[in-house]
């Protein structure tokens, strides 16, 4: 007996080991790398000097200047209409008659992967999209207006985009913190002082909301900052933004563009830092130097959460029917609102091809969502047994969420340069291990809320009884976590599935996915393709979801059931 | 100013079967003139802490009724609750935690006062209870007294025509208790404000004021 617990806490530390070398120790070599390549030094290029090479390079980049100060505007722009549109919408329908609504259709909304949702705005917003073909029936004009949110010049369509996709996931993170803010009793108080509704909001809980946010703030604007895959498909293109720049000079032929792409990905890297610590200054300002309105009296203003919901919502449901009537479209001149043949052969010819893609993609997702579903587990045990014992060695969340925090580009050029220096040959191996370490954070604080909320003397009880702790664990604590780890594990596989960069940059661009042709026929003239690849992208995720859905409400009803046919 | 409640009748609603026959209080009628606390007596589930909401106008689903009330002979039925004037005070100070002692005393001061009058009234009604040094502190490092103090303070500097207390003693130590409760009264009395105290503990009851015992509601009917 003594003998196998012994064994079973030398496998949990083994495997906490791994975890830890998996998810958290390839961060350290790929902080190093981006920092050494960003000067020049690349011995697997040849160039074993440190310089200031790559800089010289990049200042010389003709719009550098422009380029990083349109990034910080979409970071900001897009950061900041999230978090007040999420906020006026909350604020104008909580508990309203249509709250219900729009809280059960927040998981699909959130479900659909930033590249559809990009897709589909280009189709609806394009010079020849359906908004254009609209405006020209109701002109009576057959000849488009040339008025155009793609590509445009100041990313207001990337802005748009960033905005409408974060919108619901503030709200999902605000839906688990307001329900700590004690909401009917602080109304209640408030309404004896005087307070309205909508002056308790402004004055008396939106102070208390924005502080809790700032962790979803934090990825909000990391994400808007760094991202490549929907910035190629809607963003500016006079200028890129710096990391679209990055990437490419990134795939440059020329090789000599690789040390430009190397001091770009550095100071991607520092925007990243300068731009939490913005968003930080901002809160504090707002709740600590400036802080008098927060006493000054029951003032307030009109904010456009019906309108923000309706619009948000609208195009988030417009996206896949969208792209259902472009994907069987034969003929559809402008300015027809519908097509006016129809064909069922891109899906048809498709099939042949998609099929490998597909493969790959769930391949991958399989295993690296399973495996850091598996690290997740580990860490949160460990960190629990840590704090239990008032040990105060244990993984900070702040780490564990650097691969969400910092621009993927940069981790990605660290984790390159590394694998560079070792004889790879496993192209396979390489990406899924990136998906493992992308994927893990997200898994690790989907189930954070689960872990929180259990009740730890149970495990106290079963343990005094002498069950043993690997079958405590499994027979007492997995049955009641298995709803949240089976969504963890879905978030995990979406999160996977949707991965552009690491894909293409640990594989060398010799895997294929449904994520990377989607956005390499989104940013092509093949409508029809481009709308087949972003529903495929969508349909995937939500195969996974939908089972992960049904069985976790097998297990909360056949828990249930059981407990009633013993009782009975 | 008195506080008028006329045939006041309260219905559970997500009891279905037998809402209509058996209301959580019927027909109950009271009058509470300026100066007076009325003090109402009951188990936990008679239906005090829903007579508050009722008169403080909170909108709960989980309740309907009929009957009227009014304040200063203005009815209140209809009136938005932040809009009634009507101070209440539950059994957690419900301080907001976000902001200091002081800043929760200058939340409750009314538009009018503007700027650096805002610190100094707050500070003024601190000094008269003795606890302008926890001004700058959070709510979450001060004592359960204090907290309570402050509380009050802050209802009163809101300006109430009425004032309605829900057990706001009951979490209080036995020894703050007695103190604390007989403050309370005698800040209500200089006033002049109407009180209703809701209550379980007989101990509560200030000396001069009228005791209705439960079930409240049905004796007002067979008096009336």
């Amino acid at each position: 007996m003594h003998k196998s617990s012994s064994l079973s806490s030398i496998t949990f530390n083994l495997l906490v080991i791994l975890a830890i070398l998996v998810c958290f120790i390839p961060l350290i070599p790929a902080l190093l790398g981006i920092f050494s390549s960003a000067f020049a030094y690349l011995p697997a290029l040849g160039l074993t000097q440190f310089s200031l090479l790559g800089f010289k390079q990049l200042l010389q980049w003709p719009g550098l200047i422009d380029s990083i100060l349109l990034t910080l505007l979409i970071t900001f722009a897009s950061t900041f209409l999230a978090a007040i549109l999420s906020f006026a919408i909350i604020q104008s329908m909580w508990q309203s008659k249509s709250w219900k609504w729009i809280e059960s259709l927040l998981a699909p909304i959130l479900a659909l992967p930033h590249v559809t949702f990009a897709i589909g705005f280009v189709f609806l917003f394009s010079p020849s999209g359906l908004l254009s073909r609209f405006m020209a029936m109701l002109s009576n004009d057959s000849v488009n207006s040339g008025w155009s949110l793609i590509h445009d010049q100041y990313g207001l369509g990337l802005i748009a985009v960033l905005t409408l996709k974060e919108i619901p996931f503030i709200l999902l993170m605000s839906l688990a913190l307001l329900k700590q803010l004690n909401l009917k009793q602080t109304f209640y108080s408030a309404y004896s002082l005087g307070y309205s509704t909508r002056e308790t909001w402004q004055k008396l809980i939106f102070p208390q909301w924005l502080v809790k946010i700032r962790f979803s703030l934090f990825a909000v604007a990391a994400y808007s900052l760094a991202v490549v895959d929907i910035a190629l498909i809607i963003g500016p293109t006079k200028p890129y933004p710096l990391a679209v720049l990055v990437w490419q000079w990134f795939n440059h032929a020329d090789i000599n563009h690789y040390t430009t792409a190397s001091a770009g990905a550095l100071v991607l890297m520092l925007l990243a830092v300068i731009s939490l610590a913005i968003v930080k200054l901002f809160e504090w300002v707002v709740i600590v130097k400036w802080r008098t309105w927060l006493s000054s009296g029951r003032y307030s203003f009109a904010l456009p959460g019906t309108f923000s919901v309706a619009i948000c919502y609208l195009l988030s449901l417009l996206i896949i029917p969208i792209l259902l009537l472009w994907s069987v479209a034969f003929r559809w001149p402008f300015p027809a609102l519908l097509p006016i043949e129809w064909t069922f052969n891109y899906w048809l010819d498709e099939l042949s091809y998609v099929t490998e893609y597909i493969n790959n993609s769930v391949f991958i997702a399989l295993i690296s969502a399973s495996i850091a579903l598996l690290f997740a587990i580990i860490i949160h045990e460990f960190n629990m047994r840590r704090s239990r014992a008032g040990n105060s060695i244990y993984i900070p969340e702040l780490i564990i969420a650097i691969p969400m925090l910092a621009p993927q580009i940069s981790l990605l050029f660290g984790l390159q340069i590394t694998s560079l220096l070792m004889p790879q040959t496993n192209y396979l191996l390489w990406v899924v291990w990136a998906h493992i370490l992308f994927t893990f954070p997200y898994i690790y604080l989907a189930l954070n809320g689960a872990y929180k909320s259990y009740d730890k003397r149970l495990d106290n009880v079963a343990l005094s009884l002498g069950i043993q702790p690997l079958k405590v664990w499994w027979k007492i604590k997995r049955p009641q976590l298995m709803p949240a780890l089976l969504l963890a594990w879905a978030v995990g596989m979406s999160v996977s599935l949707a991965q552009y960069l690491p894909t293409l940059m640990l594989s060398a661009g010799r895997i294929a996915t449904v994520t990377t042709e989607a956005v390499a026929l989104a940013s092509g003239q093949q409508r029809r393709l481009s709308a087949i690849y972003a529903l495929l992208q969508t349909l995937l995720p939500f195969i996974f979801f939908l089972f992960a859905v049904t069985l976790s409400r097998y297990y909360t009803s056949r828990n249930n059931q059981q407990i009633t046919s013993r009782t009975s | 100013m008195s506080l008028k409640i006329s045939h006041l009748t309260v219905y559970e609603n997500n009891n279905s079967i037998n809402d209509q026959e058996s209301p959580l209080i019927s027909n109950f009628s009271i009058t509470v003139n300026k100066g007076d606390i009325l003090t109402l007596m009951g188990p936990s589930g008679s239906g005090k802490s829903t007579l508050l909401s009722v008169i403080a106008g909170f909108i709960n689903p989980d309740f309907s009724y009929t009957g009227e009330i009014y304040l200063a002979e203005k009815p209140l039925n209809g009136i938005k609750p932040e809009n009634r004037k009507i101070g209440i005070l539950f059994q957690d100070d419900l301080l907001f935690p976000h902001l200091s002692i002081i800043e929760n005393l200058m939340v409750a001061l009314p538009n009018a006062i503007k700027g650096e009058q805002r610190r100094e009234t707050a500070l003024k009604a601190l000094q008269h209870v003795n606890l302008q040094q926890l001004a700058d502190n959070s709510p979450l490092q001060v004592s359960g007294g204090q907290k309570a103090r402050v509380g009050v303070l802050r209802l009163l500097l809101a300006e109430p025509n009425a004032v309605l207390l829900d057990e706001p003693f009951s979490k209080l130590d036995s020894s703050l208790r007695s103190e604390f409760r007989e403050w309370v009264y005698s800040v209500l009395k200089e006033r002049e404000l109407p009180t209703i105290l809701v209550t379980h503990d007989s101990e509560d009851s200030p000396s001069c004021a009228t005791t209705l015992h439960w079930p409240w509601g049905q004796k007002e009917l067979t008096n009336a």
